[in-house]
């Protein structure tokens, strides 16, 4: 209950509309950032559709399902490079690709060698929950265009999200250990891809610290609802810290 | 089930307490680590009445400290996600503890219903405010006597007069204990002149008069780090509750005759099996807790869910008088000055 002058409250009656303005989305710096944010979308909802493609060949049971899931990566793709079009920008893919390359690596290396656990992690866990931080942030400061897709497709990815979720929890006694190894070698690329980023989301403000926020909680939440408790899912989290 | 959002009281001592609970991920990063790392449902604690009556709750860590301060997005992203947790969990009524109701406010964060896929649903929380106000007057007309004051014949101050707790106090003060002069102190004028024509009452006082005059101060008003009070200049004896947040009176004042209580503190009769109280630096964490946490309690306790504190000058004496039934009744007392805890029957 602050009154009197008291500087820790002064600090508290800012008003945030300075601070939430959103940015100019013509400018030439909002643009260039857009590039590169904007074809890792559209590679990572590609990389996404392989995925879940891949995914169906290692479990023929689930491929129609896993085909349904790819078809929506697809579209949010189109979605997405209707977005850069809205804006006149040029989606920068060879830099998209390089980005997404360590995980896509990781990704066909456990594949090949059918190690479904980790396919899982990487596409339905680690890369679902960033793709959800990542749209969440960008919806409040998104063009009007882009703002309104964006909240069509993060609707869709927590349920691809809680796909790989239900897999895992279903089978969590005999991939636990499977699990905790790829999630320490995987989760250490996701921080690293959020660094890469930083200053491109920036232009975007998009804030690094509210990226890596957003990505933990909806980390946290899915393996919180796998069955993990609380002190597994810190000693996984370590990962992206140290 | 309740909940209850609180945070440490600093940077040093939430990093000791996430170690304790083993989220060493967040324990050994820094304070940017922190302000990304997402609220923590820590503790699931069982409550029994003495009539027998049994409730579950949830206590959340915001992650907040208040070294955050200064971060206004960030400050108000904790708040909001702790909420968003709280309301997943399916709590069916949760308190806003420490700094988490004072952001709310002064954010208004009431224009940020929609987080993520929720949407929040404000039935489901409460500021506690209206019990904190209650107790920071049962806790005056209690300890007042055993110090040598009449409440009746008592002049009163009532520091941060004009906030959500500090208008109710006056409220009841004036109308239910009678107390013979009332003092209003806060920062801006008109609200003070609306208060004391609500009032029908009470003199608008600068803090120095006030606090030269006054048999009780009340402080309902977060202390400025830099205010200092002259204690040779209080009266004696003089009774001060401290009822702001943080609570940092005692420091700030001795002397013959001066009494700091702190403000806004309850003790259940039964130890509860919980840990988190520790934080708060409470004399029995075991037993004792901010009057605005077991608010979220009884309003479990009587079925009552509903945002029962809720928004600003909202407390009325009939829920004062319902909320302090509800304290009686299911085992709670105020704090008080001789650590022997009386039955706060009204």
């Amino acid at each position: 209950m602050p009154t009197l002058e008291s500087p820790e409250v002064a600090l508290l009656d800012r008003s945030d509309s300075a601070v939430e303005a959103l940015p100019d989305f013509t400018s030439e710096s909002y643009k260039d950032s857009y590039s590169r944010i904007n074809a890792i979308v559209i590679e990572g909802e590609k990389e996404a559709h392989d995925n879940y493609m891949a995914i169906g060949t290692l479990i023929p049971e689930e491929a129609d399902e896993l085909k349904k899931l790819a078809r929506m990566e697809m579209k949010h793709m189109k979605g997405f490079t209707a977005c850069g079009k809205n804006l006149a920008v040029t989606p920068d893919m060879p830099f998209a690709k390089e980005f997404f390359s360590p995980l896509h690596n990781n990704f066909q290396e456990a594949l090949a060698q059918g190690n479904l656990t980790t396919c899982f992690l990487i596409q339905a866990i680690l890369i679902e929950a960033f793709a959800i931080s990542a749209y969440n942030v960008y919806i409040r400061v998104a063009d009007p265009f882009a703002k309104k897709i964006t909240e069509g497709v993060v609707q869709d990815e927590y349920l691809h999200l809680n796909y790989g979720q239900e897999w895992l929890k279903a089978n969590l006694q005999s991939c636990k250990e499977e699990l905790i190894k790829a999630n320490k070698v995987n989760l250490p690329i996701i921080r690293s891809m959020l660094d890469q980023v930083a200053s491109d989301a920036a232009a975007l403000h998009m804030d690094k610290e509210e990226l890596m926020e957003e990505f933990m909680i909806a980390y946290q939440d899915s393996l919180n609802e796998m069955g993990l408790d609380n002190r597994e899912i810190a000693r996984m989290a370590l990962a992206a810290v140290v | 089930m309740f909940g209850l959002i609180g945070h440490s009281t600093s940077f040093k001592d939430a990093r000791i307490k996430a170690m304790e609970l083993g989220f060493d991920h967040i324990a050994e990063g820094d304070l940017d680590v922190w302000c990304s790392a997402p609220p923590q449902l820590v503790e699931h604690v069982q409550i029994v009445s003495p009539s027998g009556k049994s409730i579950e709750g949830a206590y959340i860590d915001s992650c907040f400290v208040p070294e955050m301060l200064g971060r206004f997005k960030t400050a108000r992203r904790k708040v909001l996600n702790a909420m968003e947790l709280a309301q997943k969990k399916g709590i069916n009524i949760t308190a806003l503890g420490g700094f988490t109701s004072i952001i709310f406010e002064n954010f208004n964060l009431l224009q940020h219903k929609q987080i993520r896929n929720t949407t929040l649903e404000w039935e489901r929380f409460t500021t506690g405010n209206t019990h904190t106000a209650w107790v920071i007057c049962r806790q005056l007309e209690i300890n007042a006597p055993s110090i040598g004051i009449d409440p009746k014949q008592a002049k009163v101050a009532v520091v941060g007069a004009t906030g959500d707790i500090g208008s109710a106090v006056c409220r009841w003060l004036s109308k239910r204990t009678g107390v013979a002069e009332l003092f209003l102190v806060a920062r801006q004028k008109q609200p003070l002149l609306d208060l004391q024509k609500e009032l029908g009452g009470g003199q608008i006082l600068g803090l120095d008069e006030a606090l030269a005059s006054a048999d009780v101060v009340v402080w309902v008003a977060s202390m400025p780090r830099t205010l200092e009070i002259d204690s040779s200049k209080l009266r004696n004896p003089c009774l001060m509750i401290d009822g702001g947040y943080p609570k940092n009176l005692d420091g700030k004042v001795s002397g013959k005759g001066v009494h700091v209580l702190k403000g806004g503190i309850v003790e259940f009769f039964n130890d509860i099996g919980w840990s988190m109280m520790e934080l708060a630096a409470m004399e029995k964490p075991q037993r004792q807790m901010f009057a605005c946490f077991a608010e979220a309690m009884l309003l479990e306790f009587e079925n009552c869910h509903t945002n029962f504190s809720w928004g600003r000058n909202n407390i009325t004496l009939e829920k004062m008088d319902f909320i302090g039934k509800a304290s009686v009744r299911n085992g709670f007392s105020t704090l008080n000055l001789n650590k022997v805890f009386q039955v706060a029957a009204a």
